[in-house]
């Protein structure tokens, strides 16, 4: 299989986008660690998926926000497996996707762009900050950060979200740069809306229909669509790909 | 496909025993036959080619000489020619070395042959050229020529391509006659520039041989040995001490015994700009050929202190090893090699147990090693074959005191450093016996004209024929001029 | 588990019959975790192998320690001071420092070596007269090998067994004795011993023109190679010789294959061919592997033996050594020492630059 023997370490994943990421590497034979910051009974669920999928999986609790659980959680992923191969940044800030009650831009207040900040840029610095020791001792690696297509194409403008993710293009392309001449690869995966997740239950019938009125494809993705691009960013066979992002949106984003 | 190797002027091979090398690498045989002479064959061809060294070559100019090789290096130059097409062919499959290296490797090696380069070379050891072709006047008065022997005999040893034309060009400078043995592990090289010498100057061409022999045998040795006016000799320890004892008490045996080279990389160099170049020049010294040369690395000693630490710059070495594996593969290591890496990478993990921070990099299965230290480690060679070592040290300066105790195994240093450190490092490093500082990047391919192991190449060869100022005065008084 | 535990599943399984691959696998991975766990510097090297017990699953894939390891590390799961027995290897490599195995208890040692002992050399004796051409325990206190002859000696050697050194050498009057003895009683006799004391006896037994045929039923154990103690012989010829001094036929002089870092021995079943093909109790796995990637060869490709000794639970259990071997039905066969090869071209490798720089 693709990944046998392999670390993966997938942040926020005892649902949605996360789950399906966990899950699919662990159909290809990887340990995966699960981790989650409140639902412990739904990570053990993932880690029971992963091993009837044929891989292995560890639950581990950690705020990705904070930088001493991050560090307990690398630290505790070492200790039992020697190493990690692949992390992908998947945890987000709690964000509700509703069109209809959107805060407005005039309605936003800083603090609204910090949460989002923190939520995915700084806990990516963070879980980067306290892998990398273990990457860079083995001279591979690869990072994946989760973006969205909104970046490209803010269909709705959910302002401090999408700003957010922006940051974080653009931070991965700095580590990219700084991390190749040691063999490590970083890239995004940046998927359109994505149904059902927990973020996106509220997403009202009618703007999903606008979406695929615009999509290529016809539809909008499952989480089981976002995983294929993932652990193909993850694998050998991406290996002279780095700071590059892939938009998984059914072609509503070209580019 | 059967290819020839040696080249015996004035011997109808089929007067000769033949005998069928066998190479075999990743599936691809081919087969080389070597001659194999009797000890009559052998005394025949000495006698031979001392007679057309006096005959034909002691009155050939120096001029005329470099001319000479310059034509059959520009040969092997010209990737039309079909002597360069072979050597581009079956090199590769012969020693294992990556094709395209070994094409890259060629050119660059063979340019240092050039005419130009050629005269620089002799330059280098005679201020005067032409007291090769004719008595000169001295500094210190009187008259002086220097003569080349008439057999000097070179025992190559090693299959880096191309190394016996070094010592087989210098005998032709200073007009010597030259039997060269090549060494099973690339019989080839030197055969086909002996060849192509013949094609362009037969007369030149019948004062050069190139014979092989089985490794130890010692009988054929011995019969070279008898006859030589001159040995130059390459190998182990053990090879050198034994061809010593061998050499008839008046013969010279100058000897080239296996070397360790090492890096250094100054702090200086060591910014979040250039760093990644540095490494870059590293990883491509330790990737030519594998590390088989007495110029290839094993160690680099790193400063402290620079924005790039000492591990960093490890890590960016390993990953340039791994860019490099996919230009240049290394070639596929024999079970004894396998054996010797193996066991180098295993010393090193266990140092890295019980050593803060030290570590190995690298998959144990993969074509490349770095091992990292930060401890006070000796000079030591590597596992060969694209490992190396880096030591971080607190300064450069302290590291020739380090090495210092290795003085009869020390030859090429490559630095990166700033000038004045550079030129306090040169100081330091030739007193404990370094015979050679490059740049990194430079450290496989010598300049032309270096003096290998420190030594004068064309000068070592010559002995000096002077007519001292008395006898000048003295003959006055003999003129008939005289008043 | 504990170490009590470890040592009780394991005289348990010694002395059971019929343990099937998963009962091996199984306990293997025991004992590899409690190693892991109580072995600090194992676990670094574990580590730096990318490999915990979390993520191995067969015994296969557990690190082995190249057996240099035990001069640079201190592999012992148990306090070193508190151990029964250390033993420790030969004092002949090239830097001098020896490699110590240390025994909580030789409970473990003694069953492992007795119920192989039984099965493969004595087999169909209960009991034989034996002559030891090796020095007693209490001169060499840490030989694994004068423990092992030691305890062949007291579990199997019937009345009158003996050994045959002093401290001055050969005691050859008593040696010449017990030969004659045992041809005219026609008791079978067995002699055992380091492969290079055999040799010192046939040179001299062969200036005095000594030569006995002992009874049927006789056998020879040798054990070790000559290891530069003696002239080195090619192993046909020095089976051919035994024969010729002793009248033992080949297929009764049994080679042991054993270790300072392991508590199992090999034996073959006679060396009518060399070389011989050595197999080891079930207790024991062996794999050729490929020295520097560590991974398993092909059965029939030459290769590195790494053995997996479960009796060996103190220490570590799966040992990467130097010796060259093939995989065969029923075992292997041991090729010698593997040795590193000198650069192709005019590099020095490590071991020429050892050797020049010692002078």
């Amino acid at each position: 299989m693709k990944f046998d023997g392999k670390i993966v370490l997938v942040t926020g994943s005892s649902r949605g986008i996360g789950a399906a990421i966990a899950k699919a590497f662990a159909g290809e034979g990887a340990t995966i660690i699960v981790n989650y910051v409140q639902n412990a009974n739904a990570a053990e669920e993932v880690v029971s998926a992963c091993k009837t999928a044929g891989g292995d999986a560890m639950a581990i609790q950690a705020d990705v926000t904070s930088g001493e659980q991050i560090k307990a959680l690398v630290d505790q992923t070492l200790m039992d497996f020697a190493k990690i191969d692949v992390v992908v940044n998947n945890a987000f800030k709690p964000y509700t996707f509703d069109p209809d009650n959107r805060k407005q831009f005039w309605d936003l207040e800083w603090q609204d762009y910090q949460d989002q900040l923190d939520g995915a840029l700084f806990s990516t610095y963070t879980m980067c900050q306290a892998v990398l020791p273990a990457l860079k001792k083995r001279t591979q690696g690869s990072i994946i950060n989760m973006a969205s297509d909104l970046v490209a194409r803010p269909t709705i403008p959910y302002h401090d979200y999408t700003t957010a993710k922006s940051a974080l293009i653009g931070f991965s392309r700095n580590l990219a740069m700084e991390l190749g001449p040691l063999g490590i690869r970083v890239n995004c995966v940046a998927p359109g809306l994505v149904y059902p997740t927990d973020a996106s239950r509220k997403t009202k019938e009618r703007v999903k229909e606008m979406i695929i009125a615009q999509t290529p494809m016809r539809r909008i993705a499952s989480p089981e669509d976002i995983t294929g691009p993932v652990m193909f960013l993850a694998s050998d066979w991406s290996r002279f790909m780095t700071g590059q992002t892939l938009y998984v949106d059914g072609g509503l984003v070209m580019k | 496909m059967v290819l020839k190797a040696g080249y015996l002027p004035g011997i109808d091979d089929d007067a000769v025993e033949w005998q069928t090398l066998t190479y075999d690498r990743d599936g691809h045989a081919i087969e080389v036959s070597v001659p194999l002479l009797s000890n009559e064959q052998m005394q025949d061809l000495s006698e031979r080619i001392k007679e057309a060294s006096r005959q034909h070559l002691k009155s050939m100019t120096v001029s005329d000489i470099t001319a000479t090789i310059d034509a059959a290096i520009a040969r092997l130059l010209d990737r039309n020619d079909t002597y360069r097409q072979q050597a581009e062919e079956y090199l590769p499959l012969i020693t294992g070395y990556d094709a395209e290296m070994i094409r890259l490797g060629l050119t660059g090696y063979l340019k240092t042959f050039r005419q130009s380069e050629l005269r620089r070379f002799i330059a280098e050891d005679f201020g005067n050229p032409k007291i090769l072709d004719e008595f000169q006047p001295l500094p210190k008065g009187g008259y002086g020529k220097a003569y080349g022997p008439d057999l000097l005999a070179h025992i190559w040893a090693g299959n880096v391509p191309g190394i016996p034309l070094w010592s087989l060009i210098s005998g032709l400078l200073v007009k010597a006659g030259n039997i060269g043995k090549v060494p099973s592990a690339e019989p080839l090289m030197a055969s086909w520039f002996a060849r192509i010498i013949a094609e362009t100057d037969p007369m030149l061409g019948q004062c050069l041989a190139v014979v092989w022999w089985k490794g130890g045998d010692v009988d054929r040795e011995q019969a070279l040995l008898n006859q030589a006016d001159l040995v130059v000799a390459y190998g182990n320890n053990d090879t050198l001490h034994q061809i010593r004892d061998r050499t008839p008490i008046t013969t010279r045996c100058l000897t080239y015994s296996h070397k360790v080279s090492f890096g250094m990389v100054s702090k200086a160099a060591l910014d979040t700009g250039k760093a990644w170049d540095v490494a870059h020049q590293v990883a491509y010294d330790i990737v030519r050929y594998d590390q088989q040369g007495c110029y290839s690395p094993h160690v680099f000693f790193v400063e402290q202190g620079g924005a790039v630490t000492p591990q960093e710059f490890a890590q960016y070495i390993a990953n340039e090893l791994d860019c490099f594996e996919e230009k240049f593969p290394r070639r596929t290591l024999t079970i004894e090699e396998a054996s010797g890496v193996a066991a180098w990478r295993q010393s090193e993990e266990m140092k890295s147990f019980s050593e803060e921070n030290a570590s190995v990099m690298g998959d144990a299965g993969g074509a490349w090693s770095v091992a990292y230290s930060e401890a006070e480690e000796d000079l030591a060679p590597s596992g060969l074959n694209r490992t190396a070592k880096v030591i971080a040290v607190k300064q450069l300066d302290d590291v020739p005191a380090r090495i210092a105790p290795y003085r009869a195994f020390l030859q090429t240093v490559g630095i990166a450093a700033a000038p004045e450190e550079l030129h306090r490092l040169a100081e330091m490093l030739g007193a404990v016996g370094v015979t050679r500082i490059s740049a990194l990047e430079h450290m496989t391919a010598p300049e032309a004209g270096w003096h290998h192991d420190g030594r004068f190449n064309l000068l070592d060869l010559v002995t000096m024929t002077e007519v001292e100022r008395s006898a000048e005065t003295a003959a006055e008084a003999f003129s008939d001029y005289v008043d | 588990m504990t170490e009590a535990q470890i040592i009780k599943t394991l005289l348990n399984f010694i002395v059971a019959d019929g343990a099937t691959n998963d009962d091996f696998n199984a306990l293997a991975l025991q004992i590899f975790a409690y190693q892991f766990e109580n072995n600090i510097p194992y676990q670094r090297f574990c580590r730096q192998r990318e490999r915990t017990p979390r993520t191995v699953r067969s015994w296969r894939n557990i690190p082995a320690v190249p057996i240099n390891g035990y001069k640079d590390l201190m592999l012992s799961c148990c306090d070193p001071e508190s151990a029964d027995r250390v033993f420790m290897t030969s004092g002949t490599t090239k830097d001098g420092i020896r490699g110590k195995c240390y025994h909580p208890t030789l409970s473990v040692y003694d069953t492992s070596m007795i119920t192989a002992f039984r099965q493969r050399f004595m087999q169909e004796h209960p009991k034989l007269r034996m002559g030891i051409l090796f020095p007693t325990e209490q001169t060499m206190p840490n030989s694994s090998l004068a423990h092992y002859l030691t305890l062949a000696l007291n579990e199997f050697g019937a009345d009158g067994s003996r050994y045959l050194l002093t401290d001055d050498g050969l005691d050859r009057e008593a040696l010449f004795s017990e030969l004659d003895r045992a041809v005219q009683t026609g008791e079978p006799y067995a002699l055992l011993g380091a492969s290079f004391s055999f040799v010192h006896v046939m040179d001299d037994m062969e200036r005095l023109g000594k030569a006995v045929s002992l009874p049927k039923g006789s056998r020879i154990l040798d054990t070790g190679g000559f290891k530069g103690q003696s002239r080195e012989l090619e192993l046909d010829a020095f089976y051919d010789l035994l024969e010729a001094r002793f009248g033992v036929p080949r297929d009764h002089c049994i080679n042991m294959y054993g270790m300072t870092e392991l508590s199992t021995e090999f034996y073959d079943w006679g060396n009518t061919t060399c070389p011989s093909v050595k197999s080891g109790p079930h207790w024991i796995r062996s794999q050729i592997v490929n020295p520097l990637t560590g991974d398993e060869l092909p059965k029939g490709d030459k290769g590195v033996l790494v053995h997996c000794d479960l009796a060996h639970f103190n220490c570590v259990s799966s040992i990467l050594t130097e010796d060259a071997g093939i995989e065969v039905d029923d075992g292997f066969l041991l090729l010698g020492r593997a040795e590193g090869a000198e650069a192709k071209g005019c590099s020095m490798a490590v071991d020429e630059f050892l050797k020049a720089a010692q002078g």
